[in-house]
């Protein structure tokens, strides 16, 4: 331990460290304590790892002080092997069986307490978390403080009314944090979690250990259920809803609806579905033919979508993924699309390609190239390079796909002549996408041809080049964007004057490209 | 075993991080390949936390007398460390599945062993080369676990029993090299997050766990995460040493990455700065490393400075050569329909590569060639000056003889102008349309920039 020796002169505090547990030394069984130097409480010796020899470490206990028979078993109870708690580790469990065991002593009551029925450190450890989880589950303050236990659980995160996902949130690409795929949530947040999200984090851990002592599971069950039967699965605590379902269903198992409603208003999960809430597949089937027909009818884009999320979210719940879910998120996706709803549109996108690379029917090709379309929208690079690695070479010869990849390129060599061709035969849907950034891409094309045209062009070629519909329209467009004075009537014939203009439209050029806005959820 | 805490106390001895580090490595050196083998038969489950630290106390009364956290510490080391080979020697076995999920999750063992105990201060800054170790065999385990997972058929994806709000989550296909990436976070945060004097800092630990969530993220398909790394560093520079102080591996590494992200994010003059600095810093036998980082600088030099890559740069490169040689030559004769034609053949390679939308940039310069062909051969004036005015049918016909077929046929002299105007835009030619004579009319003195005319 060379290297050692510059640290005892420049950290202090690491040298105490050192000095303290040095002073342990001499005690082999007490090695663990040994660590844990901030024990404040005047405790008796901990009892020895169940692997190594008991005696030593219960003949240096009696050495100090002659425990009660009673606590000696009690203390040997809890480190015996068996009766371990994975999530929870030695450390604690010592400091807590430390701190059991001097407030006996100090209360004076070591002899009376029961010490073959008293629960276990461990124990008492599990059921601390879980009341400090359930206060976290329902913060009493406000919204600055929950987030932060909210997080610790991916899934979860979405669940809490004080931090609700938009659909939007998902794509802005500003905010990393929003940014980030689920699994990188807890991540960001590792500080926090190191110190808030503990409890629940081995709480799920004994979940898995499947070791969650009954009388535990029983406090747990008088807590929050006031006493009604039922088993509260730790992951999802304290969901009254569940009371009704086994405990396997709750677990992992789909709900099964039982709900026959046809419409239900859209309400986010907070807890795990209560079946009398969720239609089976038969209503949601009449559900969709309904929300068809209203949808022709009403053309009311607020009920449909939440309509439509509800539909989604039963769908959800009872794991259904067949041809019809497909057909769901088709028709919402494409009815967000005309209303440019696209937020809710992008989430449909997402799950409709997990959704169409299962091979469940739909119209895989159409939404392939609304998203490369979608892409060329948001100027996202790094979907765009994964949605070209996705094509196979028969896909791109798909009408819809090759066409939204002509597009592509056109616009990346600005090859506006071509742009505004495709433009006018997009199929499909894909013009309400190509609107979407039509706008810029003919900025850019106006302010490419007043830097490259001298002294002026047609207006007429103008319009004809970038597919206005009429020279009113193109006049317009020039206009709304500052140009009135380059343009010029000249012997009937309407002229941009490029020369004049010169980088006049660059400025609008750049800012158009830079807010790529898709957070306008309607 | 006793190789074991010869080694250790070799590495304490000497202070060696590396060789530390070495103790630990999952891969047996190549002068004693029976290494992990030696360790792992040497104890047992029932004894091996005993015997190491007995292994442990021993070779410390010989040597120094440790303290004891210090055999504390490296005793639950090292009793991961004997779990994970463990899995590692069955899942070598040629007959076996390999079961490389066990290997990763006793490797994480380790990896959160060692976190935890350079979290509470046993371990100091100097040990850190054990702290890579660590994280660098994490996310190759993990790797390997994930790849085993998609071979025996995938498991259902959907639905863990979270509550869901849609009917696909993220698809798990990447568990548990996600996973590896939270792992080796905390290892970020352990380097960043330490405030001991510098010489002393686990702050030379940043570059080195920087490049490794690099890694991940990248492998993982998302390098944007890779921004949150780099905001971190920016933020934290202030008490950090310089980057020049770092061990130029790391500093290479690091450069790659930024240049790779620029590059990326279409910064193509950052991308150029930090790319031809990995460049140079690069050591020369590191071939791989440097095709790499060509892989990326060429396409960024063919956009901001039009510069193609000689055959003499290639030609070390055989896999470079192949991928862009088709492309060059297509761009130096000016030939579009060949340059379309190697950029497709190519797609799948770019595409995977993420170079293939800045190499489709590469079609003006092609094109920017093929006009200054025409040029060239519009010959002389009575004056014998270039002649500068070009009618756009010109180079209309120049284009349409290179394209074939219908596209070629179909081009309209509009398009031909809209062509031109671009390389206007873009400064590859000085000049203007003049449309009512349906004429180029090119600047006197150089007009096509940087090309010597």
């Amino acid at each position: 331990m060379t290297s050692t020796a510059p640290y005892w002169g420049t950290a202090p505090i690491a040298t105490h460290h050192m000095q303290s547990t040095g002073a342990f030394t001499s005690v082999a069984v007490r090695r663990s304590f040994g660590q844990n130097h901030v024990s404040a409480v005047p405790a008796p010796p901990g009892p020895p790892a169940p692997q190594q020899a008991s005696s030593p470490s219960a003949a240096a206990a009696k050495a100090k002080r002659d425990w009660p028979a009673s606590v000696r078993h009690y203390v040997q109870r809890a480190f015996a092997s068996e009766n371990s708690i994975p999530g929870i580790n030695r450390e604690e469990m010592e400091t807590k069986l430390k701190q059991v065991i001097s407030d006996s002593a100090e209360s004076n009551t070591l002899l009376t307490v029961d010490w073959a029925n008293k629960p276990l450190p461990q124990h008492m450890i599990l059921d601390e978390r879980q009341q400090s989880t359930y206060l976290n589950q329902n913060p009493p303050w406000g919204n600055g403080v929950a987030p932060l236990s909210i997080y610790e659980t991916n899934q979860r995160s979405t669940d809490s009314p004080s931090k609700k996902r938009k659909s939007s949130d998902l794509d802005s690409s500003q905010d990393g944090l929003q940014n980030l795929p689920p699994w990188r949530f807890a991540n960001s947040h590792n500080v926090f979690e190191a110190r808030i999200t503990h409890p629940d984090k081995r709480q799920r851990n004994d979940l898995s250990g499947k070791s969650t002592s009954k009388s535990h599971q029983a406090k747990n069950k008088k807590r929050f259920e006031d006493g009604q039967a039922g088993y509260v699965s730790p992951k999802q605590p304290f969901t009254p809803s569940q009371l009704n379902t086994p405990p396997q269903e709750m677990d992992q198992g789909p709900v099964i609806g039982r709900c026959q409603d046809l419409e239900k208003k859209y309400f986010r999960l907070t807890s795990a579905p209560n079946p009398d809430t969720v239609r089976p597949l038969p209503v949601l089937e009449r559900t969709l033919d309904l929300l068809k027909r209203k949808w022709k009818k009403e053309n009311n884009y607020s009920y449909i979508c939440d309509q439509f999320k509800s539909l989604r979210q039963d769908l959800t719940v009872q794991h259904i993924k067949t041809e019809f879910t497909v057909n769901v998120y088709e028709i919402h996706a494409r009815i967000a699309l005309e209303r440019g709803d696209l937020g809710e549109y992008n989430q449909c996108q997402t799950q409709l390609r997990a959704l169409h690379s299962q091979h469940l029917g739909g119209h895989p090709e159409e939404f392939k190239a609304y998203r490369i379309l979608y892409f060329i929208h948001t100027c996202n690079r790094t979907d765009m390079n994964n949605a070209l690695a996705d094509l196979t070479p028969e896909e791109k010869k798909v009408p819809a796909i090759k066409h939204a990849l002509e597009t592509r390129s056109a616009l990346a060599l600005g090859n506006y002549h071509r742009f505004a061709q495709l433009y006018l035969s997009t199929p499909n849907m894909g013009a309400y996408l190509m609107d979407m950034f039509v706008g810029r891409e003919r900025l850019a094309a106006l302010s490419n041809m007043c830097l490259s045209y001298k002294p002026s062009i047609k207006l007429r070629f103008f319009t004809e080049e970038l597919g206005f519909e009429s020279d009113d329209e193109s006049a317009r467009f020039i206009c709304d964007h500052g140009g009135q004075a380059f343009l010029e009537d000249r012997e009937g014939e309407v002229l941009i004057l490029t020369g004049k203009a010169g980088r006049f439209f660059e400025a609008a050029r750049q800012a158009a490209f830079q807010k790529v806005d898709i957070k306008g959820q309607i | 075993m006793e190789v074991l805490f010869r080694d250790f106390q070799t590495a304490c001895q000497e202070g060696s991080g590396h060789l530390l580090a070495a103790t630990i490595s999952p891969i047996a050196p190549p002068s004693y390949l029976n290494r992990l083998d030696a360790i792992y038969k040497d104890s047992d489950v029932a004894s091996i936390s005993q015997d190491v630290a007995r292994g442990l106390t021993k070779s410390a009364h010989a040597a120094i007398q440790y303290p004891n956290p210090q055999i504390d510490t490296w005793t639950e080391i090292y009793t991961a460390y004997w779990y994970a080979i463990g899995g590692i020697i069955a899942a070598e076995q040629p007959t076996s599945r390999p079961e490389w999920l066990r290997v990763y999750m006793a490797w994480k063992d380790l990896a959160n062993t060692i976190i935890k105990h350079y979290s509470s201060g046993v371990l100091e800054a100097w040990t850190l080369p054990v702290l890579y170790m660590a994280g660098k065999h994490l996310r190759i385990f993990a790797i390997k676990a994930d790849e085993a997972a998609a071979a025996s058929g995938g498991s259902d994806t959907f639905n863990t029993g979270e509550i869901q709000e849609d009917i696909a989550g993220d698809f798990d296909k990447n568990q548990k090299l996600e996973d590896a990436a939270r792992v080796i976070n905390r290892m970020f945060t352990l380097c960043i997050s330490d405030r001991a004097p510098l010489e002393e800092s686990r702050k030379w630990g940043l570059y080195y766990t920087a490049n490794l969530q690099f890694k991940t993220y990248f492998k993982l398909n998302s390098p944007s995460l890779c921004k949150n790394v780099i905001r971190a560093l920016g933020a934290g520079r202030t008490d950090m040493p310089d980057l020049d102080a770092f061990p130029r591996s790391h500093i290479v590494t690091w450069k790659y990455y930024v240049g790779v992200l620029r590059f990326l994010e279409e910064d193509y003059a950052g991308a150029e700065e930090s790319l031809t600095s990995a460049w140079h810093m690069c050591h020369h036998s590191a071939t791989h490393n440097i095709e790499l980082i060509l892989t990326y600088l060429i396409p960024t030099c063919l956009l901001t400075r039009q510069l193609l890559p000689s055959p003499r740069l290639l030609s070390p490169y055989p896999r470079l050569a192949e991928i862009f040689t088709p492309l060059v030559d297509a761009i130096r004769s000016g030939s579009l329909s060949t340059f379309d034609a190697a950029l497709a053949d190519g797609e799948a390679e770019f595409v995977k590569r993420r170079i293939y939308l800045t190499l489709e940039r590469g079609r003006d310069m092609c094109l920017r060639n093929l006009l200054r062909k025409v040029y060239l051969a519009t010959g002389m004036d009575e004056e014998g000056k270039r002649r500068t005015r070009i009618r756009v049918a010109e180079f209309g016909a120049a284009i349409r003889l290179g394209e074939r077929g219908v596209e070629g046929e179909n081009l309209e002299n509009d398009e031909v102008e809209c062509m031109v105007a671009n390389m206007i835009c873009k400064n590859l030619i000085k000049g203007y349309i003049s449309r009512a004579h349906g004429m180029v009319v090119l600047s006197k003195n150089g007009a096509f920039p940087g090309t010597g005319i």
